[in-house]
């Protein structure tokens, strides 16, 4: 994966931008509202008809909350968005008794349930039929292996998609949600196969197209010395999340991405130890970028039960951490020298990601907020940003960002993982030299 | 106690104390510290008194004060001389806010924040010497008392701030409206109870719509109705239908159908909206200038709090949600703080008491309204004209 030039480099969205910077005040960006796409005049054509590939569709799994969007709309600007494509197929793995697809075959007459991916991409015919594949495999009952991660079929059904896709003669855009696999070796394939099938892909979390507080990207071309991450969660769920956070800033640093040359994942303990060595080259991190990302989130668990918001003590953040899940640090360092350090704190943060980062020659650290809705009793309309994506590559066929980050961030999750299960060993990642150049236009929802 | 000469010395005047309390999330602020541009931020600020009119079994005051070192007074005098002959501190907390007060026919909860403020201003007078004052939310249930708030302050000059946590908390998508703009329309969407919530609601409603050309004029006639009489007045173009749409566009409530199976809804063009929302209110407020605005409090449909407004000249309608992060930071009371800090660093209130002056009375007369058969009242008193803060003040316009 050494291919540095990006085959995808015109954005399908881009909100009419400008760069905004750190410490520019986000009111005199008013201009900025009223975002446009470039999907150039869709009018005189057919609307384009897509697939879903689900393994679970019930309330609030992801497969219900991205294909519904697409089937019902969602909040866009000023409006109520009714996306231009329609979704006519699905293929659902699992169906739990809280199932809600077959309710929304019902309500959708247009929609159809298959029994095989091949025939929801056929329509049931012997050749590929749709102009779009959403691939969600999130959710649902699947084995864990013995490192813990969950084995969700998404390079399998990737498999199948594509074998489809062979055997029609004819590629379609395809979206696959969160990392690509749990395991590298299929999650590179994958993207190999994407591009020597020459469809365009994209991946990924919702957090890096969500909102964020404040509004703000990575400047373009920082040298960024140091980046720190901190969130909630489990591994090979949340990891996933908080690394694509981390990476759609990093990517954006002079030079682009060069790839990651090793990884050390901690557990329990050894995030607080590592935390008090003061420092990346004691075998911590930087406190002033966990300082920023404390002071980013808006919902630090104080230490005192009287009070509503406190920053915590050196020695609250054990006792914070001491009940439930243990937190867990992944160090890792670029091959241009970056250093990383993603957090999961369950614990000391309720429910939200945040990250700074150290730029050269810049006295405060970047710092920022992905806004993912003031609390889990809201609507998770972060889809709405992603699925807007996922409309607009089917449209333009253009995706929002390489693949490749997508990629890099999988490799990252997997070894993470694999250095947890090897004992909090230090790991050497010459597999993860995936070098890629972004965009320069921001793709977060920011109007 | 020991006090550093340097630091300013700060006396809360509240109500009531226990863990929700605004007293509690306002205090904490210079007690603790708050996040500020992704930084812990410690005020220069000591709270040295504090003077709490009720303590039920959850007061919280005691055990804050013996943790902060500072002293609960049992008069606001004292609390604000320290025990001395002489007034003793450098600023002022009013946070009339929580507490068991009776409502008046009008469903006012009757707060002191009047009285409060009275005893405030005898201790400037009598000591000679003023000192900025804050008052938490609306400066009184009743109209006439919050301008004898508002000339007090004038005649004894001292930098006077007032409002909710709504104007200067994060907004979603984080915009402003440009100074002198013309606005044609503008509505917005609350929820929650009166006259707590529909202050709030009010007050982020006031604080774009004085952006507009000419500056703020005063208000010249309010009706509040309710019930299915809201849903006429939509439809007999009232208010606007696709300002709704805009404004519910930036919500991110979860209701109806979104909880019985997760599908967003498109409330303003369904009839989900009506079933949701057993008692809708609106707020239709007449200002000066001719310009018109309206407030829908949709309580059943929508936990936040939405805006939206017609531009002239403007291709797309401008919409933004006030966004309230949840507990236990609620962080939306540090952005209100920090306003406040700026006002005792600076002698200098960051944006107009009016606004808040303004905002008592339209709230005051829109009840008067419902309970006088919810009838169009002329209100010829709410000629308050003032300025708007020429730069933006919410949380986030500053990075």
């Amino acid at each position: 994966m050494a291919d540095k030039t990006n085959r995808w480099t015109t954005p399908g969205i881009n909100i009419s931008r400008r760069d905004v910077l750190v410490g520019v005040p986000a009111a005199i960006a008013w201009g900025l509202a009223g975002g446009v796409t470039t999907r150039g005049d869709h009018s005189s054509r057919k609307r384009p008809q897509i697939a879903a590939l689900v393994t679970e569709y019930r309330k609030y799994s992801h497969g219900q909350n991205i294909v519904d969007r697409f089937l019902g709309g969602y909040g866009w600007e000023s409006r109520w968005h009714h996306p231009e494509v329609d979704v006519v197929s699905l293929y659902v793995d699992q169906f739990p008794e809280s199932d809600l697809s077959r309710e929304r075959v019902a309500r959708y007459p247009d929609l159809n349930l298959y029994s095989t991916i091949t025939e929801t991409l056929t329509l049931g015919g012997s050749q590929l039929a749709v102009d779009g594949v959403l691939l969600i495999g999130e959710h649902g009952k699947y084995p864990k292996n013995e490192k813990g991660q969950t084995l969700y079929p998404r390079y399998e059904f990737f498999q199948e998609t594509v074998d489809v896709f062979r055997n029609s003669g004819r590629s379609v855009p395809v979206f696959c949600d969160k990392h690509l696999s749990w395991n590298w070796d299929w999650a590179h394939d994958m993207v190999k196969t994407s591009h020597e099938l020459g469809f365009p892909m994209f991946a990924g979390s919702s957090l890096p197209v969500c909102r964020r507080i404040p509004s703000v990207d990575m400047p373009w071309g920082a040298e960024v010395e140091e980046i720190v991450s901190v969130g909630v969660g489990g591994i090979d769920s949340y990891d996933i999340h908080s690394l694509e956070g981390m990476q759609c800033l990093a990517e954006r640093r002079r030079g682009g991405e060069t790839g990651v040359v090793w990884i050390q994942a901690l557990r329990g303990d050894s995030v607080w130890e590592a935390f008090h060595s003061g420092s990346w080259e004691a075998g911590g991190w930087d406190p002033s970028l966990f300082e920023a990302c404390l002071c980013r989130s808006q919902s630090l668990k104080p230490a005192d039960e009287n009070s509503r918001h406190t920053y915590p003590r050196p020695e609250d953040l054990r006792q914070l951490t001491a009940t439930g899940t243990p937190p867990v640090a992944y160090r890792f360092e670029y091959a241009d020298g970056l250093r990383a350090t993603m957090l999961l704190l369950e614990g000391l943060v309720i429910n939200d990601i945040t990250v700074a980062a150290r730029l050269k020659n810049q006295s405060q650290p970047f710092s920022l907020l992905f806004y993912t809705g003031s609390g889990h009793h809201m609507q998770p309309n972060f889809f709405n940003p992603l699925s807007h994506h996922m409309e607009n590559m089917i449209l333009t066929g253009q995706p929002p960002y390489p693949v490749e980050r997508t990629l890099l961030t999988t490799g990252l999750t997997a070894a993470g993982v694999e250095s947890l299960w090897l004992g909090e060993k230090r790991l050497e990642t010459p597999h993860l030299a995936v070098q890629y150049q972004p965009n320069k236009a921001s793709t977060f929802r920011r109007t | 106690m020991m006090v550093d000469q340097r630091r300013k010395k700060l006396a809360i005047i509240t109500t009531f104390w226990n863990w929700r309390s605004h007293a509690n999330h306002m205090s904490e602020r210079f007690l603790n510290g708050y996040p500020r541009n992704g930084k812990w931020h410690r005020p220069e600020i000591d709270v040295v008194s504090a003077y709490v009119d009720q303590r039920p079994e959850s007061d919280l005051s005691g055990e804050k004060a013996a943790h902060h070192d500072f002293n609960i007074f049992p008069t606001i005098a004292e609390a604000l001389r320290l025990g001395t002959d002489n007034l003793a501190v450098d600023a002022v907390l009013l946070i009339g806010e929580h507490g068991d007060y009776p409502d008046n026919e009008k469903g006012q909860k009757l707060y002191p924040r009047y009285e409060f403020f009275e005893q405030i201003v005898e201790v400037f007078r009598k000591d000679g010497r003023s000192l900025p004052v804050f008052n938490d939310k609306h400066l009184s249930y009743s109209f006439t008392k919050a301008k004898r708030m508002v000339e007090t302050s004038k005649q004894l000059r001292f930098p006077f701030l007032a409002g909710s946590s709504l104007p200067v908390t994060f907004r979603i998508p984080p915009i402003e409206l440009p100074l002198n703009c013309p606005i044609e329309d503008a509505l917005m969407v609350g929820n929650g109870g009166s006259d707590a919530m529909d202050y709030h609601a009010l007050e982020a409603m006031q604080c774009m719509v004085e952006r507009r050309r000419g500056g703020e004029t005063g208000v010249k006639a309010v009706q509040l109705i309710d019930g299915d009489e809201v849903w006429q007045a939509g439809q007999d173009g009232r208010w606007s239908r696709r300002l709704l749409e805009a404004a519910l566009a930036r919500s991110d409530s979860r209701s109806g159908i979104g909880l019985s199976d997760g599908r967003p809804q498109d409330l303003a063009h369904s009839d989900e909206l009506e079933k949701l929302v057993k008692d809708p209110a609106a707020y239709f407020i007449e200002y000066n200038d001719g310009f018109r605005a309206t407030l829908l409090m949709l309580n059943g449909a929508v936990q936040d709090f939405t805006f939206a407004a017609k531009i002239r000249d403007f291709p797309k309608l401008q919409s933004l949600q006030f966004l309230l992060p949840p507990k236990p930071n609620v962080t939306y009371s540090a952005c209100l703080m920090s306003k406040v800090e700026e006002m005792i660093v600076t002698g200098r209130a960051p944006f107009p008491v009016e606004r808040t002056l303004l905002v008592s009375g339209i709230l005051d007369r829109c009840l008067d309204s419902r309970i006088h058969g919810h009838r169009r009242l002329l209100t010829p008193e709410l000629n308050v004209s003032y300025r708007a803060p020429r730069g933006s003040q919410f949380c986030g316009a500053i990075g």
